[in-house]
């Protein structure tokens, strides 16, 4: 999961940075406006014409780097699900209250359902589909399938997501601890204790993350 | 009979066979199918409770970018199952499903008014906002107490004499002013919500004028299939329903709803595959819920602690256009060995949607009310509860004076007891402080009624070796397909890698909806038969080849014994036996198959069939601020013999939770000036989290039922949690000395 | 949602320029309660200001205080060593709050500003003073079970919701002052003067004015480490908003309470700071008769209403834990 440990801070690579100051430059320029107003570009090949401005932006998903343009309405959420067909991250509640939308943006466990996809231009996003390499699963991903922690499995992405981030910020050293730093991601099954037998195995076992 | 399915280990037992596409992201659930061309619905819903619709103005919305159609009752396309509309209009009678946009009535807060369908989801939903609805309000009555004077005897039962939900009374009605101990009580449980993480979507797609696939969650795509197939009348084959995966449903999804015909029809108004995902708030409104019951218990014993006499009376709420019954009162009846019991069962007509059944429908409320007053009637007793129970425990079924099929509650108790360390517990409530909290022990019983279904099942062969099993059972959780899966290796003898389980898509062969814990005692009864009957098959060809000589000489199987690690093997000890590919190599043919029904036969009538188990709680309750937390949990079932155990407990773990959510935190609270819920979310609908969880033991008798189908299992889904709200309660009145018998227990009843 | 302009400043000045263009714009930083309002439709700028690209992350020690930048996130702040070794009472409030994904994107100058969790308030068709002035209060006469016993003085209240957070509890407890950008340059408000309570105009939650900018927060240095504890009592052990909460700070010395600091969350429109309590402290040993004396004498101030009256019992009782735990007696 290397390229998901990189240093938190936003806009740091100089390639995204160049990129913006090009996209500002090239907007200001067009419109007239000031500097900063990213309302503009209005792309003739996105289908139905509205009234609605979309916004161009660079995300690097998964390691791989995209330019999309969204209404800024959008959802980093349903820019994944609806536009990228990255449907193994769930909408569950669409407010932040149930966890199962749970991505990592620059290597830090996110609601994607509560963040407007422009408001993420040039980070680094990660979903469920992007843990697995090779075929090989991660191991939180072996440990799940092991201990059994799911059963409709729609939270179980956002768990994994969570679960994995909780090992790295340092807090899955007792039982008590994972139940309390995994409690933003709801389960109606009732996995719980699975889920938290596999995340303190994976903790224990050492193995990285 | 032999304990053919008795791995009681977990690494013995199967990881689930989806395991794969579940944890990393590639499982489909309904709302995610790429459709090209695909477009977004969203419902606008009514804000009152009762009166008709008197305008609505939509041109706003219709002419807002990405919109494509606004539909209400004033243009919605006919559907043709349903009748034509009277005139002059009139609200639907008693037994009515609600039809979506029929006519101007409004019968419940959150009633679909109209939809809006746009290219865009951002599009839709804001286009939504822009529609204005007017109503003519009339009076509503949603208020459970204030209006349940007018509770009242069931039309459906009325109508049918033989009804379960009839009143009921054996020995002496009057007999419980003798009981020489007794206890009368009132236990409320509040409108509760299933609210699977995945919320009801659907893509509705007509392929042709008379052509319709829906990739829909439910629970059962045969009857949707059906239903939608009466409804938009067409062939049934017309209709195809994928539901491959489903985020949960507990019973959401039993029926088909409203938003499922709304689809179907925007799909049909806008010729473009419609894709309708319900709000979270939504679902509070249109998928059903676990009714707000009443219930008042008079129950009675000797000092001895022999039980006399029981009364039940329990009380549900329903909508006024459909009766939703529910087993409230039924438990009683055969839970416990009582000379004298009479039930009754009413129903309370409310302006609010209909309820539905909800994991251990009725019996999880009624258990709850039940097992709370044996606590109480053992504590007036000086009793301990347990020796309470068992000193009443019923050998054979008190309420049809038949013998169990099978029984195995007391060693639960026994195996329950001893892991939980029961022999702990104080009778004197409050006695016990660990840590400045107020420790409890409490436990109850459970038992669910065996259900099973005529199913089908075909079984293919390929020429490798490896085999297909289908049927159209679901899974909207438990596991289907893995224990389908291990059903079908046992019978055949192959590892279970080489077995494949297909479900959830209509044009599989016919099986019940997965509900009332009947999957594995129907499908996989058919599963059974199947592979039984393609074991048969390829017995048959190896005697054949074996006959002829060509088994590759040292093997003879003349008898066909039977099937092991994909081999065919005869009678004799050295037998090496042929391998099910070489059987089909030989005989040319690429696959094998056979198709089964099985059905549940005469057994019924001769045996009274239950699951049955029982739960033992820790709580701790902080004295000063009344917050109570579960701190351990042993849960034990008899449930007939486990098909796969790894999947099994943590079915049994999850029925756990959702106890606990009933017992403590899950409440949907409506403001009935307006008859709306307040709680529509999940930072107000309380579900559990991670940290309201302790480690949950379970433990399973394991002893193969031989009466109820050929793997002698029942269902588990819902013993899991029926009782365990009781139990919870219980602990808590051990701990501090009150009695909550209103759900749920949150801190502000017990400071 | 109501498309908007989405605006993405470079310097604090800028952005403020931006946001007096038009008085209906807004700042975003987390999102975290700003989107869901704006997905209900109850927040509907039409200028969205997104202020996460500036400088306003630092979390430092200056001279008597730790100063953090608005923008520093609710996770990192509660792990930061400052202000775990130097304001624990902090740290305890933020990491009760929320998830760990919402501590992730939640800033310290969002969550002085989010808004309160009031059913009524959340649902656009039913009345609510907050939302839309003079539709009427829907939880007065409602389900109230979760709204506050305390008011200004005895004003009858337009709006009886309660403020959501749990840093601003520690925060009122704590000697903090807000240092806001505006128009007219920078500047210093109380914490205690941040947050108005409801009386007149409950659509206003804070003392802002229009424009300006939360850029740090600053808490002055105390004697109060290893006195403190952030009790949150709530109807799930997790991830749930509280029914009460406490934030509780003494200066201990020679077996005498000789400062202490009591500010009460889920009691009224504001954080509650308990300034009286607070004072019958002072010079006293402590003991759980103490505790229960003032705790129970003060509460007689508070007013429930149809659903909500435990909270008085709760309130008093959760001071009492929460003081006993603070002071280090069982």
């Amino acid at each position: 999961m290397a390229n998901d440990q990189t240093n938190a801070s936003p806009d740091a690579s100089n390639e995204d940075r160049r990129f913006f100051l090009k996209q500002s430059i090239a907007i200001a320029g067009l419109s007239a406006v000031p500097t900063g107003l990213l309302q503009a570009a209005l792309e003739p090949d996105d289908g139905p014409v509205g009234n609605a401005v979309k916004i161009q932006l660079s995300l690097t998903i998964n390691g791989k780097r995209k330019r999309i343009s969204v209404d800024p309405r959008m959802s980093l959420l349903d820019l994944l699900r609806e536009n990228l067909g990255l449907t193994g991250i769930k909408k569950g509640c669409d407010f932040g209250q149930c966890g199962a939308c749970t991505v990592h943006i620059d290597g830090r466990r996110t609601l994607s359902c509560l963040t407007f996809a422009v408001m993420q231009h040039g980070r680094k996003v990660t979903t469920i589909e992007g843990l697995s390499h090779g075929g090989q699963l991660h191991p939180l991903q072996e440990a799940f399938i092991k201990h059994d922690g799911f059963q409709c499995g729609y939270c179980t992405p956002g768990q994994l997501m969570s679960g994995i981030a909780c090992i790295r910020e340092g807090y899955a050293d007792s039982p008590d601890e994972v139940r309390e730093y995994m409690s933003g991601n709801l389960c109606r099954c009732g996995a719980y204790p699975n889920i938290v037998d596999a995340i303190l195995e994976v903790k224990k076992e050492g193995l990285k993350v | 009979m032999k304990r053919q399915f008795a791995d009681n280990e977990l690494d013995t037992s199967l990881s689930r066979v989806d395991g794969n596409e579940k944890v990393s992201g590639a499982a489909t659930y309904s709302a995610e199918y790429a459709v090209p061309g695909l477009v977004h619905a969203v419902l606008v819903t009514s804000n009152i409770a009762k009166g008709s619709i008197t305008a609505i103005e939509s041109r706003e919305a219709e002419t807002a970018p990405g919109v494509l159609a606004v539909i209400s009752h004033l243009n919605a396309p006919a559907v043709p199952g349903w009748p034509a509309l009277k005139q002059p209009a009139e609200r639907a009678p008693v037994g009515t499903a609600f039809r979506v946009f029929y006519d101007a009535f409004i019968y419940f807060d959150g009633q679909p008014v109209a939809m809006v369908v746009a290219d865009t989801q951002e599009r839709a939903i804001h286009a939504a906002a822009l529609v204005r609805v007017t109503y003519q309000q009339e009076t509503h009555q949603t208020h459970f107490e204030r209006n349940v004077k007018s509770a009242g005897i069931p039309q459906n039962v009325q109508r049918s004499k033989n009804s379960p939900f009839q009143d009921y009374g054996r020995g002496d009605a009057d007999a419980i002013a003798e009981a020489e101990v007794r206890i009368e009580a009132e236990y409320t449980i509040p409108t509760q919500h299933h609210q699977p993480l995945e919320p009801h979507a659907i893509i509705a797609v007509w392929e042709a004028n008379d052509k319709l696939t829906v990739y829909d969650k439910n629970q059962g795509v045969k009857s949707a299939q059906g239903q939608l197939a009466q409804a938009f009348k067409l062939p049934r084959d017309n209709v195809q329903v994928v539901s491959k995966y489903i985020g949960g449903a507990f019973g959401s999804g039993i029926r088909v709803w409203p938003h499922t015909i709304a689809a179907v029809m925007a799909a049909k108004q806008v010729k473009r595959p419609v894709k309708l995902v319900l709000g979270r708030d939504q679902m509070f409104t249109s998928v059903g819920y676990r009714p707000y019951t009443a219930q008042k218990l008079r129950i009675g014993a000797s000092k001895d602690g022999r039980l006399h006499a029981m009364v039940h009376e329990g009380t549900g709420q329903t909508s006024m256009y459909e009766e939703h019954l529910e087993r409230t009162v039924l438990a009683t009846r055969a839970m416990y060995t009582c000379p004298n019991v009479s039930t009754r069962y009413r129903l309370l007509p409310l302006d609010v949607n209909t309820p539905t059944w909800m994991r251990g429908p009725g019996d999880a409320t009624g258990m709850f009310a039940l097992e709370s007053a044996m606590d109480e009637l053992a504590f007036a007793l000086k009793m301990d509860p347990l020796e309470f129970r068992l000193k009443n425990y019923a050998e054979t079924d008190p309420e049809r004076n038949l013998p169990w099929s099978a029984k195995s509650l007391r060693e639960c108790y026994k195996l329950g007891a001893e892991k939980f360390g029961w022999e702990n517990r104080q009778i004197e409530p409050a006695s016990i402080r660990r840590k400045g909290m107020l420790v409890g022990y409490g436990m109850a019983s459970s038992l669910y009624g065996f259900h099973r279904h005529p199913s089908k099942a075909r079984a293919v062969m390929r020429a490798d070796g490896s085999v297909t099993v289908q049927s159209a059972t679901m899974d909207i959780g438990p596991g289907t397909g893995t224990a389908m899966t291990r059903i079908a290796a046992k019978v055949l003898g192959l590892n279970a890698k080489k077995v494949k389980f297909e479900l959830g898509h209509s044009n599989l062969p016919d099986a019940p909806g997965q509900n009332g814990s009947a999957t594995i005692p129907s499908v996989g009864s058919a599963v059974h038969v199947a592979c039984e009957a393609l074991k048969s098959k390829l017995i048959a060809l190896a005697v054949k080849m074996s006959e002829a000589g060509k088994s590759g000489g040292q093997v003879v199987v003349t008898d066909g014994q039977g099937v092991r690690n994909g081999r065919v093997f005869g009678s004799g000890a050295d037998d090496e036996g042929v391998s099910f590919a070489d059987i089909l190599k030989y005989h040319k043919l690429n696959e094998l198959e056979a198709t089964e029904e099985s059905k549940p036969g005469p057994e019924r009538d001769q045996y009274s069939m239950f699951s049955f188990g029982c739960h033992f709680v820790e709580v701790h309750v902080n004295p000063l601020t009344g917050e109570v937390r579960v701190v351990r949990v042993v849960t034990c079932a008899d449930v007939g013999a486990i098909i796969n155990y790894k999947t099994a407990r943590s079915q049994s773990i999850g029925g756990v939770v959702g106890g606990i959510g009933m017992a403590l935190m899950e409440h949907s609270e409506m403001d009935h000036r307006f008859g709306r819920y307040v709680t529509t979310d999940f930072a107000s609908y309380h579900i559990p989290v991670h940290a309201d969880i302790p480690p949950i033991e379970v433990y399973y008798v394991d002893k193969p039922d031989v009466h109820v189908n050929p793997m002698g299992s029942k269902g588990l889904g819902e013993i899991a949690i029926v009782g365990v709200a009781g139990a919870v309660a219980n602990a808590v009145f051990n701990a501090t000395g009150k009695r909550i018998r209103t759900l749920p227990i949150t801190p502000d009843k017990l400071i | 949602m109501k498309p908007f302009q989405y605006l993405r400043p470079k310097t604090v000045s800028e952005a403020v320029s931006m946001a007096l263009d038009n008085p209906e714009a807004q700042y975003i930083a987390g999102g975290t309660n700003l989107i869901d309002l704006m997905k209900r439709g109850i927040a509907s700028p039409p200028k969205l200001i997104d202020i996460n690209h500036l400088p306003l992350k630092k979390i430092e020690h200056r001279y008597d205080r730790i100063r953090i930048g608005a923008l520093a996130l609710n996770s990192d702040v509660a792990q930061h060593k400052l202000v775990k070794t130097r304001q624990p009472l902090l740290a305890e409030a933020l990491l009760a709050g929320a998830s760990g994904q919402i501590r992730n994107m939640a800033t310290v100058g969002g969550n002085l500003l989010q808004r309160t969790r009031c059913s009524y308030f959340y649902d656009v068709a039913l009345p609510c003073n907050k939302r839309k002035p003079g539709s009427g209060c829907g939880a007065e006469g409602g389900i109230n079970r979760t709204h506050a016993i305390f008011f200004n003085g005895s004003e009858v209240p337009s709006c009886i919701a309660v403020h959501p957070s749990d840093m601003c509890v520690a925060l009122a407890a704590l000697d903090t002052s807000v240092v806001v950008a505006g128009p007219a340059g920078e500047r210093r408000i109380l914490f205690k003067d941040l947050h108005r309570l409801s009386t007149k105009e409950p659509e206003m939650d804070t003392t802002l004015n229009p424009g300006e900018l939360i850029t740090s927060i600053e808490v002055l240095d105390n004697a109060f480490t290893g006195h403190s504890h952030y009790l949150k009592v709530r109807d799930r052990a997790s991830y749930a908003f509280a029914l009460v909460s406490v934030a509780a700070a003494l200066q201990m010395d020679g077996g005498k309470i000789w400062d202490a600091r009591l500010a009460l969350g889920g009691v009224a429109h504001k954080p509650w700071r308990y300034w009286a309590i607070e004072l019958m402290l002072r010079g006293q040993p402590p003991s759980e008769k103490l505790f229960r004396e003032v705790a129970e004498h003060e509460l007689q101030s508070a007013r429930a209403g149809e659903h909500n009256a435990y909270k008085i019992k709760l309130t008093a009782n959760a001071m009492i834990a929460a003081l006993k735990i603070a002071a280090g007696i069982s």
